[in-house]
């Protein structure tokens, strides 16, 4: 490390703050920037520092009062020493000196006359006795001078000067030998000018004359000046004086009037800082407004308003007067932006907010709540005619392509469901935004005239509007417009997902309702249209299944699905089961289970149960009516098919080969649609019974009843439609074929068998039993039976009208065959049949010997063993009645 | 080399009078620092310190360098109240500053009020030596008429510059001790209102 710098001269020493000064010494820094440090009295210099050489620095001085030491420090040295100092002192500034800073004019010291010395030094005489008054700080009491020397004066030029006066005034401190060496001073002072004048004229005679001679030649210049500029110099040197004094007087107006300027200025300038606030305010609203910093512009205003309020002053006036009509504009603004719509109601709140601070006269709060309550209507509406539109775009489209009108999905369509969608949404997001809003208008929180009477029945009255043009709406898009109510060419599937949707839509909107804890009356409407919904869904999954079953007419392929405890069965009854019980379960699914707060669907005795009701037994009658139709109908060409019965007379031709190519006769079909009937009856309609009550119906007893009445007639005309179209040929062959043989035979011919038309009696019965029993198995009785009835009515008949038996023969013969019949057709006798039997016994005379009986027994065992095979046959699977 | 362990040297304070741009400033920088300054910028009041080995002794000298611009005359009198010794600069080539010189004596007199200040007389800028105006012996005259020594120097040269304030030096502390005056170049002492041509009040 280099020795420390020493500085050992500065110049100027002394100075103002900011003086140029020029600090020399040894080791000041090897460079500029080996230069760390340099303080002038105490002040930190080093920013205006210049290094020059190693023994020169030029810096400026500091604001320092006072005499101080000049330390340089550098990086090789250190701090160093001073043996020379600095002395700073501030300068008083006149008016009419330059500054390049303001400086507080102090005022000047009072001078006598009212004028500042001339000089800063003011003439002192030198003291006549040649001795310094330095450090004379004990000065004489003035008064006490005056009271000594009433008449005197201490100043050596006037005429009553008192030397004791000025002895005391002057000199009361020096030593009494100091005096006497003055004394001898002044003595000498004047002896040397006394003896010294003669001697001087003397010595010097021609310097005097010389002298005499230029004071001729100066009188000769002053006469020459007089001649020339004339003998009164007075007026102009008066004329100079007056212009000096104008010229002083413009020097100091203008310096005067500069200085009030500067004044004025400054008075300005501090008004301004004072009342920035105020000044700035205006730019600062406009500021604030477009920063969307409200809260400041309102705090500002109350702060002015608070401050300015009632000024008297112009200029604030004015600028309050600007401030208002911006805070104006801004009301005006925050209005019709608070009331546009859409707005969020947070948003909306702070502006009713901010309103109600700037002193808006309107009631912001209940406009925002009507505008709320229109834009709501508008916005349904919108919606509304939205998807009206869409709708018809899309059907205008479907009707060019000519798409079925089935197609059309009415009001299960994907529009539809945006439709309820958006609705719902609408107001349940608007409702939430209203109703609380109106609840904090209500509370008082925002301002205006909340408990004015009508306020809250007028709510009221927009709320439930609104929520009706919703109930209103969302009836004309769900519950209306085609789709044939059964949701046209939809699939289940894709229906229940739109109702479910739809539906969960209307509860979520009907849930947030009742979150907001709106009237009973809004909320009951939206229930309403909920409730209908879903009335409306049961009935179309229930119109869905009524035309499904309807349609099953045309389904029937009288495939032999099953053989059933009551015959032989087609898929119909299961497709009726199944049609239902997907209905049920739909509607169990969706619509049944009530959602919170809602009424029960199909409580007892209410209408939508009713309603259920007849669909299901207009449904189930529909299927009756199919049955029958499919039974009942029959195309002309299609006869009855006969080929069954082998009729000596009729032989079978070709045509039995058609029928027998045909896989189900209509009789077949006959038969299959009573078993159909007896099993719906039976199995299907119990089935329904559990799935409703499964599925939480109300038991459709009323429904059932009226079905199953409908089934047993239909069972009974099916009957009697096979029993007229079989039966009756059957019985038509009885009599030829009895007396088929009647010429062959002998009369008195021993009885030896029955005739043949016993016989084919009993085959045709066989036959019957067989195409019976195939389709109805163990049902297949009652058909035997009827048509054994009718054979034997015939019998009874046929026997009243023939001739009366005459010959033993002949009566045996007829005993034989009426006995032979009994015991084929045994099990297929009704009472009645019976009865007939007995009444045609009755026209043969009983047998009268024992041989005759024993033959009989004997041919019947005969024809027993003889016919076993036929027997079983007619009498397997029979039904124990 | 001090007989008294002295913490501090003994201080000289030199105050530099003469008119303005005679080069006192020059003299003083050169004393100081070695160094010449061709630039001339009006001095108001400069202050300098150093230790200087004199006839084996350190000593402090304190240089006031005062302005020589009539501009700065009022301020003088302070300045010259604290002074020991003078160092009265003239240029030879400027007869004005060689006449101001009276009027500094008179001033330095007036204001010590001791005949026997310590005090030299400096004819400076002896380099330009063509441009003399003033002549040697007009400047050794008045030397001797006040009975103060009379050094010719340069500052560009360094020509008697230490000579000047060593002459100086020597005889405060001289004085400083109680010693007579050195002898002075002039032959003999005058009585003080010896020049018939003064004092006309
Ligand atoms: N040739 C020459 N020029 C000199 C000499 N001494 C001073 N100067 C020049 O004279 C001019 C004035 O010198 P300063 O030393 O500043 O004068 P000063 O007496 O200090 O003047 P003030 O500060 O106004 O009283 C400068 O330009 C110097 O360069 C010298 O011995 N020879
Ligand atoms: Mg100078």
């Amino acid at each position: 490390m280099g020795p420390p710098p020493v500085v050992t001269g500065i110049s100027p020493k002394e100075g103002p703050p900011g003086t140029r000064v020029t600090i020399r010494g040894e080791f000041l820094g090897t460079s500029a920037i080996d230069l760390i440090g340099l303080k002038i009295c105490g002040c930190d210099c080093l920013l205006s520092a210049e290094w020059k050489s190693k023994n020169k620095i030029v810096a400026r001085s500091g604001p320092c009062k006072g005499r101080g030491d000049i330390i340089v420090t550098t990086k090789s040295g250190g701090e160093g020493t001073s043996t020379v100092q600095f002395r700073g002192y501030h300068e008083s500034i006149g008016p009419v000196k330059e500054s390049a800073v303001w400086v507080e004019e102090s005022i000047p010291p009072a001078m006598p006359w009212g004028r500042r010395p001339m000089s800063p030094v003011s003439y002192t005489p030198p003291d006549p006795l040649g001795l310094s008054t330095e450090g004379d700080d004990c000065k004489f009491p003035e008064e006490e001078l005056h009271e000594l020397f009433p008449d005197g004066s201490g100043k050596l030029s006037d005429e009553n000067f008192q030397p004791g006066w000025y002895l005391l005034e002057h000199h009361s401190n020096t030593s009494y030998e100091d005096l006497k060496a003055g004394m001898v001073f002044l003595q000498r002072k004047v002896e040397g000018q006394k003896e010294g004048q003669l001697s001087f004229l003397k010595a010097n005679t021609g310097a005097v004359m010389d002298q005499l001679d230029r004071l001729v030649l100066l009188k000769n210049m002053y006469e020459e000046d007089q001649r020339k500029n004339g003998k009164e110099p007075l007026p102009s040197l008066q004329a100079a004086i007056e212009d000096s004094i104008s010229l002083a007087d413009s020097l100091f107006s203008e310096i005067l009037s500069r200085k009030e300027n500067a004044d004025k200025t400054r008075e300005a300038l501090s008004l301004l800082t004072r009342h920035k606030f105020l000044f700035q305010l205006p730019s600062s609203i406009d500021r604030n407004i477009r920063k969307k910093e409200y809260d400041l512009v309102v705090n500002d205003y109350t702060r002015v308003k608070n401050l300015f309020g009632n000024t008297d002053i112009k200029l604030f006036q004015k600028i309050l007067a600007e401030i208002d009509k911006k805070i104006d504009d801004l009301k005006t603004r925050l209005y019709n932006r608070m009331k546009t719509m859409p707005i969020n109601v947070q948003e909306q709140t702070n502006y009713i907010r901010l309103l109600i601070s700037l002193n808006w006269e309107g009631d912001a709060a209940w406009t925002a709540i009507t505008s709320r309550k229109d834009y709501l209507m508008s916005l349904m509406n919108k919606v509304k005619d939205h998807f009206k539109k869409k709708e018809d775009q899309e059907n205008n489209e479907k009707g060019k392509r000519k798409v079925k009108e089935s197609e059309n999905e009415g009001s299960w369509s994907t529009t539809r469901m945006l439709w309820c969608g958006a609705a719902c949404g609408a107001l349940s997001t608007e409702l939430n935004a209203l109703w609380p809003l109106a609840r904090r208008y209500f509370a008082g929180e925002l301002g205006g005239q909340p408990s004015a009477s009508e306020r809250h029945d007028s709510l009221k009255e927009m709320i439930i509007a609104a929520v009706e043009l919703f109930s209103e709406h969302m009836r004309a898009c769900l519950l209306s417009g085609g789709g044939g109510g059964g949701g046209g060419g939809l699939p289940a599937d894709a229906m229940r997902a739109r109702l479910n949707a739809n539906l969960r839509d209307l509860r979520e909107t009907y849930d947030a309702l009742l979150k907001l804890d709106l009237p009973s009356q809004p909320l009951s409407i939206v229930e309403k249209v909920i409730f209908d919904y879903r009335v409306y869904g049961m009935t179309v999954f229930l119109q869905r299944a009524h035309k499904r079953v309807k349609g099953l007419a045309e389904k029937e392929t009288w495939k032999i699905e099953e053989f059933s405890d009551y015959g032989a069965i087609t898929n119909l009854p299961h497709l009726l089961q199944t049609y239902v019980t997907e209905a049920l379960s739909s509607i169990h699914k969706c619509v049944l289970i009530s959602g919170r707060r809602e009424g029960a669907l199909l409580a007892e005795g209410s209408e939508p149960a009713n309603a259920a009701q007849r669909h299901i037994q207009q449904i189930l009658l529909a299927f009756v009516a199919a049955l029958r139709q499919l039974a009942l109908h029959h195309d002309g060409d299609q006869d009855f098919n006969n080929t069954s019965l082998s009729v000596a007379l009729d032989q079978r031709l070709e045509e039995s080969q058609d029928a027998s190519r045909d896989t189900s006769s209509w009789q077949q079909r006959l038969l299959v649609a009573g078993a159909n009937a007896q099993y719906t009856r039976r199995v299907i309609l119990p089935a329904i019974a559990a799935a409703a009550n499964q599925y939480g119906f109300p038991n459709p007893t009323q429904a059932l009843q009226a079905t199953k009445d409908s089934l047993i007639s239909l069972e009974s005309t099916i009957a009697e439609t096979y029993l007229e179209h079989k039966g009756d040929p059957l019985v038509g062959t009885i009599e030829p074929s009895m007396y088929m043989g009647r010429h062959r035979t002998d009369a008195d011919a021993a009885v030896d068998d029955a005739r043949p038309y016993v016989y084919e009696i009993i085959n045709n019965l066989i036959a019957v039993h067989a195409e019976v029993d195939s389709v109805c198995g163990a049902a297949s009785s009652r058909y035997v039976r009827d048509i054994c009835e009718t054979v034997c009515e015939e019998l009874a008949r046929l026997a009243a009208c023939a001739p009366p038996v005459c010959t033993r023969a002949a009566a045996v013969q007829a005993r034989l065959e009426y006995t032979l019949l009994r015991r084929a057709a045994a099990d297929h006798l009704t009472r009645k049949a019976e009865n007939y039997l007995t009444e045609a016994l009755a026209t043969i005379p009983p047998l009268e010997n024992e041989e005759d009986k024993k033959r009989m027994e004997e041919l019947i065992a005969g024809f027993e063993k003889k016919m076993e095979l036929q027997l079983a046959s007619l009498n397997c699977n029979m039904e124990t009645v | 080399m001090s007989k008294k362990p002295a913490a501090a040297p003994t201080l000289h304070k030199v105050i530099m009078v003469g008119s303005g741009g005679v080069g006192k400033s020059a003299l003083t920088l050169q004393f100081m620092y070695d160094e010449f300054v061709e630039d001339y910028e009006p001095t108001k009041a400069d202050s300098y310190r150093k230790k200087v080995v004199l006839d084996g002794e350190e000593v402090q000298i304190d240089i006031l360098d005062t302005a020589g611009q009539e501009d700065y005359a009022a301020i003088r009198d302070n300045y010259f109240r604290s002074g020991e010794g003078f160092l009265c600069v003239f240029s030879i080539t400027e007869p004005e500053s060689f006449d101001a010189t009276q009027e500094f004596r008179e001033q330095i007199l007036r204001v010590k009020n001791d005949e026997n200040i310590p005090f030299l007389l400096v004819g400076n800028k002896s380099d330009l030596a063509d441009k003399r105006r003033v002549p040697l012996e007009a400047c050794r005259d008045r030397a001797r008429a006040w009975a103060v020594p009379y050094v010719e120097t340069s500052a560009k040269t360094r020509d008697n510059v230490d000579k000047a304030f060593l002459m100086l030096i020597r005889e405060m502390s001289r004085q400083k001790l109680g010693l007579p005056p050195a002898p002075s170049p002039a032959p003999a002492r005058r009585p003080r209102c010896a020049p018939p041509c003064c004092c006309l009040s």
